[in-house]
């Protein structure tokens, strides 16, 4: 057993750097992310986010850098994890029902030479309620629509019964209301005292979903709650000079910059107070 | 053992021989077809003919090297040549960049032609005729006592393959979350492809080097078609591959000296285009069957709609269209649907205005009514 380094942080993140062939992709992360919080990862393309995220779960190698999830190595943590890939990454047109999808999020925990019984079945079924996909069980993954590709996907995720989730992307290309329902299902992860980190590509709704914040560009650009991270300078170091994106997420959350006595900011509407960040 | 690796003249129907080739095709049928589900699931179809091709110099090395074809030295020497093609496709690909396909055409053409010559080579050997067999297989060249290991070996095979089995499912449908969940993911994708290179290898004496790996792919794309899990994709091709193989076999053992590769793909192929067009949910027959049926609940809408918004126009709940207005506004003989729509009971003909007027009107009956609501779509919009 490895000697518990930070045990009070979900996931501990030192000195990583990953970089495929001569080109780094991500330079020296510093990161914790603290038990029973909602983190999202937000940055521009390009940025390392899923990097970051296979690179915690092990599934790139860094050239540098370790990884603590409640204090351990990943290896020894793995049944307290779980990872939704982007949807895209497998072939939909694989030959298995949702039910098959949902008991491969157990495979890990079976062991060995054991096939998935009654008990698994059960679970996988619950995990199904969970996301509203109790009726899809028998269908073939074929017949899927998007949103209910993904919400299949959070199902593997969920039936492991993770103390840390991380999701790749999930809202990308769903509807509002499967997006909806999966920010509720994940909430209500997060107020289950679970660890949810989100890979997230909507500038507009971080505040509203999230309470923990990672702004990244191949290096960090800061990291904490939400409502002290998301602020116009930090979108401007992590996004670069693309201002008129900034301007637009007035209203969304976002902290204006302190403000400047020599440039006074006329272009700017005046801001209210910003709203309430989170709804925990 | 005698090496009698020569061509025999086919004797009457089901003599010995025949039964032997018979069995070694069902045997290398059903171990083709299973562990072609993975390969074509796993998208790897060009790499199980790179395995395919390049086991013909591992073959005639193996014959040079020991002097003879023993069952054993030929299944070695084709692992290794396989396996060194396998090596050298990677080195191509992460040592030089190589993109994937080409890398895999290029070792394919590399070692295929450095079997053919040392085939050439080979073949100045006394009893090394028969090596050409493995160019496009020769079910005759498969003797009696290699029924026996080649029946032990594919057991060995397909018992892997159901020991691991959750672990290759997960593999082959999503690796990032089978690494996730701890599972040691090379291990396992190298054992299913030395899994799959043994299925290929064993049936070379048979299919040939050339069409073997069309004995893996075509049952298995033929069995994705008819169903909704792995499990029955992999039985479904093992049968397929059953019925190809020893169909094939059969079939060509009537003729004399008719290679048995070549006639086992086109039953394989077969079987694959048949099932292409005919499973149902999948097959283009039935997708053609449910655009057919799609266009003429269209159509029928079409009419319903028409009938009602001319009845609105003309102010009259009542109102009987023309046929011809219906002709004129579908474009097309309306005869077909209005018939269609007459029987469902979602409209009715009224005689004609005047008795010189040959042409039929039509009303919307209250279902009609109802039908159009159903569907939603205002016949106005």
């Amino acid at each position: 057993m490895a000697q518990l380094h930070e045990p009070h942080i979900a996931c501990h993140v030192e000195d990583l750097t990953v970089s495929y062939r001569e080109r780094p992709v991500l330079w020296d992360i510093d990161l914790d992310i603290p038990p029973g919080v909602m983190a999202a990862i937000v940055g521009p393309n390009g940025a390392g986010k899923s990097t970051l995220i296979k690179s915690v779960l092990g599934l790139v190698k860094p050239v540098a850098g370790h990884v603590r999830i409640f204090g351990l190595p990943v290896a020894q943590v793995r049944r307290r994890i779980a990872y939704v890939p982007q949807r895209q990454s497998v072939d939909w047109d694989f030959p298995a029902t949702v039910r098959d999808v949902v008991l491969m999020g157990l495979y890990g925990q079976l062991g060995w030479l054991r096939r998935p019984g009654r008990k698994a079945r059960a679970r996988a079924m619950a995990a199904l309620e969970q996301v509203g996909m109790q009726d899809y069980a028998a269908r073939p993954i074929s017949q899927l629509s998007g949103g209910q590709q993904q919400r299949a996907f959070i199902a593997r995720a969920l039936v492991q019964e993770a103390d840390l989730l991380f999701l790749d992307e999930p809202m990308a290309g769903v509807d509002a209301v499967t997006e909806a329902a999966i920010v509720t299902l994940l909430k209500a992860q997060r107020d289950a005292g679970r660890t949810v980190v989100v890979v997230h590509h909507d500038l507009q709704t971080v505040a509203r979903y999230f309470d923990w914040l990672v702004m990244l560009n191949q290096r960090i650009i800061a990291q904490g709650p939400v409502t002290e991270i998301y602020t116009e300078d930090n979108l401007r170091a992590a996004y670069g000079g693309q201002l008129a994106l900034i301007g637009s997420l007035r209203g969304h959350g976002l902290e204006p910059d302190a403000p400047k006595p020599d440039a006074p900011r006329s272009d700017a509407p005046k801001l209210d107070a910003p709203k309430a960040q989170t709804d925990a | 053992m005698p090496q009698n690796w020569t061509l025999r003249k086919p004797k009457p129907m089901l003599n010995p021989t025949l039964i032997t080739v018979i069995m070694a095709a069902t045997i290398i049928g059903a171990m083709a077809g299973a562990l072609g589900s993975f390969l074509v699931l796993r998208g790897q179809s060009l790499l199980g003919d790179v395995i395919s091709h390049a086991a013909l110099p591992g073959v005639v090395g193996a014959f040079l090297a020991s002097g003879g074809r023993g069952f054993g030295a030929i299944l070695g020497g084709a692992l290794i040549s396989g396996a060194l093609a396998g090596l050298v496709v990677q080195m191509l690909r992460q040592g030089a960049g190589v993109k994937s396909d080409a890398a895999l055409g290029s070792v394919m053409s590399l070692f295929f032609a450095a079997g053919v010559v040392l085939l050439s080579v080979a073949q100045l050997q006394p009893g090394a005729a028969g090596l050409t067999v493995f160019l496009f297989g020769q079910a005759a060249s498969v003797l009696r006592a290699d029924l026996m290991p080649m029946a032990i070996v594919a057991l060995f095979v397909l018992g892997v393959l159901a020991l691991f089995w959750k672990e290759f499912q997960l593999v082959t449908f999503d690796r990032e979350a089978a690494q996730a969940q701890g599972l040691p993911v090379l291990v396992l994708e190298t054992t299913l492809t030395v899994l799959i290179a043994v299925a290929i290898v064993l049936g070379l004496a048979l299919a040939g080097v050339v069409l073997m790996v069309a004995m893996l792919i075509a049952p298995a794309v033929a069995a994705r078609q008819w169903v909704r899990s792995l499990g029955a994709m992999v039985v479904l091709a093992g049968i397929f591959g059953i019925v190809a193989g020893s169909g094939g076999a059969f079939l060509s053992a009537l003729g004399t000296g008719v290679a048995t590769g070549p006639v086992m793909v086109l039953m394989a192929v077969a079987l694959t285009f048949g099932s292409l067009l005919l499973a149902p949910d999948r097959g283009i027959a039935a997708r053609w069957q449910r655009q057919r049926l799609a266009r003429r609940a269209l159509r029928g809408r079409q009419v319903l709609a028409a009938l009602h918004g001319l009845s609105r126009d003309h102010h009259d709940p009542s109102y009987r269209s023309d046929e011809a207005m219906l002709d004129a506004y579908l474009g097309a003989n309306a005869a077909p649907v209005l018939a269609r729509l007459e029987r469902d009971g979602y409209i009715r003909a009224a005689a004609p205005l005047a008795p010189e007027n040959e042409v039929r009107r039509w009303e919307l009956t209250p279902a009609g009514v109802m039908r159009l609501q159903d569907v939603g779509a205002s016949p106005d919009a």
